[in-house]
């Protein structure tokens, strides 16, 4: 397993994988930042902090892992390496769990790597306007463990996303689910049914009814990880036509 | 261990109602450069795909040096290095860098990339990115890959599609030399028949998914009814006069040849002698007469049935 994760993360480290994961994340920042800077009043730490953690809960992190799946699954269907990997003497489900691994790690960087630079970019602005200096408590541990369970809560969509984007050589079916389900997690964010909708369940982590973050994080974090073991079995399973 | 490196028992594979291959039997002896020919879509690459465990057989059975490949497909390839159609080269890594990453999936030692590139004389290149590489140096880093790890078995998919005349030469030469310089087997697919009998030992022909001939090349092309070719001034006469031996006219090329074919195991040269007399004695001027050495055209032909005729020709001519 050691093996195919270090010859996955070798594949990533020469893709564009690094742009995307410092891309997604500093757009959130930037406009943190700006929007600050537009304000009057000072506002809570944990209201900037929230702020970005929801942006990335309920449009980023869809679009983010949309974007990564289709990398991870482009990197072997466009020069068609699937025969020569599924050749090799390696038990094939290794192959598809590294990828499986280094993108939920991936996900994961870039999560907490927006709450870092939501930080810094409040900080940053604060320096330039200081009245505009965020007040209350800075409960970064809070946040994080909040952005923990989002990253959790996400597992179900990205296992489907993941699935669709290894299952079909074309990246359109992969992209058509994402971009979908992401329009429907913007478009009904506060619909109650969201609790149950693959796309809606991370940003139902911030939700204030215990039921549905419990709920959400449930379905989000552990049928996640069953549909993403389930995953790998048929496709290491099945034939490539 | 099984004397062959590969063999199939009633290897079947069908894919919704076609089927695609059907009931192959075919045993490939160890040390082999064994031809797998047929036509574009008779079946060779699902025959391949089979031995590589890429697909399941509908029925049957395929082993790689006695290792059942469905059931025991990883140790199954763990003896067998391949080179398909598509290579699958990351075109954005060097060719050192794609070789690095089969190398560490198969937990081979570090210096087979070296030893690799230097069998197939890329060592000079290894530092550049796939992309800026030619169809050739493409092949011949597909080859290195599939040795990494020097496995006894190795299953090529039309090694020299795309190659130009130098290249084509080139792979055969080494090809043929495979099994001396590192005692592997050799599975060659192709549907070059020149390709195939400047480079292969043993051939396998594939028909509409049948393994409809298989043997060793030199004792099958021996096995052949001789022919000898003749060109004199007047080739209605001459017919007449082949009439009395114990041969057919069976053809009569464009630039008026005549095509004597004799029983099997005749003695050409004495017949080439025999007839010439008759030739002359009968006033007729012989501008030529000789023993055409039999090819795998010939074979092709035979059992590929009429329709392959056209297709080996054009075959022969792409070679």
């Amino acid at each position: 397993m050691l093996a195919a994760l270090k010859v996955e993360g070798l594949k990533l480290n020469r893709s564009l994988a690094s742009v995307l994961a410092v891309a997604a994340p500093t757009l959130i920042a930037i406009f943190v930042f700006f929007n600050m800077l537009r304000g009057d009043e000072p506002q809570a730490w944990t209201m900037w902090l929230q702020t970005s953690v929801g942006i990335w809960a309920f449009f980023m992190l869809p679009m983010s892992v949309t974007a990564l799946t289709a990398l991870v699954a482009h990197m072997e269907h466009g020069p068609r390496a699937w025969d020569h990997l599924r050749a090799l003497p390696v038990r094939r489900w290794k192959i598809y769990a590294a990828k499986a691994v280094w993108v939920i790690l991936i996900v994961a960087a870039m999560s907490f790597l927006n709450l870092a630079l939501t930080f810094a970019a409040v900080s940053t602005a604060a320096a330039i306007k200081p009245a505009l200096a965020p007040t209350g408590p800075l409960d970064l541990a809070g946040q994080a463990a909040m952005m923990g369970r989002v990253v959790l809560a996400g597992l179900l969509l990205t296992a489907i996303q993941l699935w669709t984007a290894l299952r079909f050589t074309s990246f359109v079916p992969a992209l058509a689910l994402g971009i979908g389900g992401t329009f429907f997690s913007v478009v009904a964010t506060a619909a109650k049914q969201g609790v149950f909708f693959p796309w809606q369940m991370p940003v139902n982590m911030l939700a204030t009814e215990p039921w549905r973050v419990h709920t959400a994080l449930s379905l989000g974090g552990g049928v996640g990880l069953i549909v993403m073991v389930v995953a790998i079995a048929h496709l290491s399973r099945r034939e490539f036509l | 261990m099984s004397t062959f490196a590969i063999e199939t028992h009633a290897l079947t594979r069908c894919f919704g109602h076609r089927l695609a291959v059907n009931s192959v039997s075919m045993s490939v002896p160890e040390k082999a450069v064994y031809g797998f020919l047929g036509r574009n879509g008779a079946g060779k690459t699902t025959t391949l795909k089979m031995l590589l465990g890429l697909i399941r057989p509908t029925s049957g059975a395929a082993l790689v040096r006695g290792i059942d490949v469905t059931r025991r497909r990883v140790d199954a390839a763990r003896n067998v290095g391949s080179l398909l159609e598509a290579h699958g080269f990351y075109v954005n890594l060097t060719g050192r860098e794609n070789l690095h990453l089969t190398r560490t999936l198969l937990d081979v030692r570090a210096s087979e990339v070296d030893r690799v590139l230097e069998v197939v004389e890329m060592t000079d290149d290894a530092g550049r990115r796939v992309s800026d590489y030619s169809l050739g140096m493409r092949q011949r880093l597909g080859l290195a890959r599939a040795m990494l790890g020097a496995p006894p078995v190795l299953a090529l998919d039309e090694p020299t599609n795309g190659l130009d005349p130098d290249g084509i030469a080139d792979m055969r030469r080494f090809l043929k030399a495979l099994p001396d310089r590192t005692g592997a087997t050799v599975l060659l697919s192709s549907h070059l028949l020149g390709e195939i009998e400047n480079t292969a030992t043993h051939i396998g022909i594939l028909s509409g998914g049948c393994l409809v001939l298989e043997g060793e090349l030199s004792r099958l092309k021996g096995d052949l009814s001789p022919e000898i070719a003749i060109r004199v001034d007047d080739p209605l006469r001459a017919r007449s006069i082949l009439r009395s031996f114990d041969l057919t006219v069976s053809e009569v090329e464009p630039n008026a040849s005549l095509i004597a074919t004799l029983r099997p195991g005749y003695d050409a040269d004495r017949a080439s002698a025999d007839l010439n007399r008759a030739l002359v004695d009968a006033g007729l001027s012989v501008f030529e007469i000789s023993p055409r050495a039999r090819s795998l055209e010939g074979i092709y032909r035979e059992v590929s049935g009429v329709n392959a005729e056209v297709h080996t020709r054009e075959a022969m001519e792409i070679a």
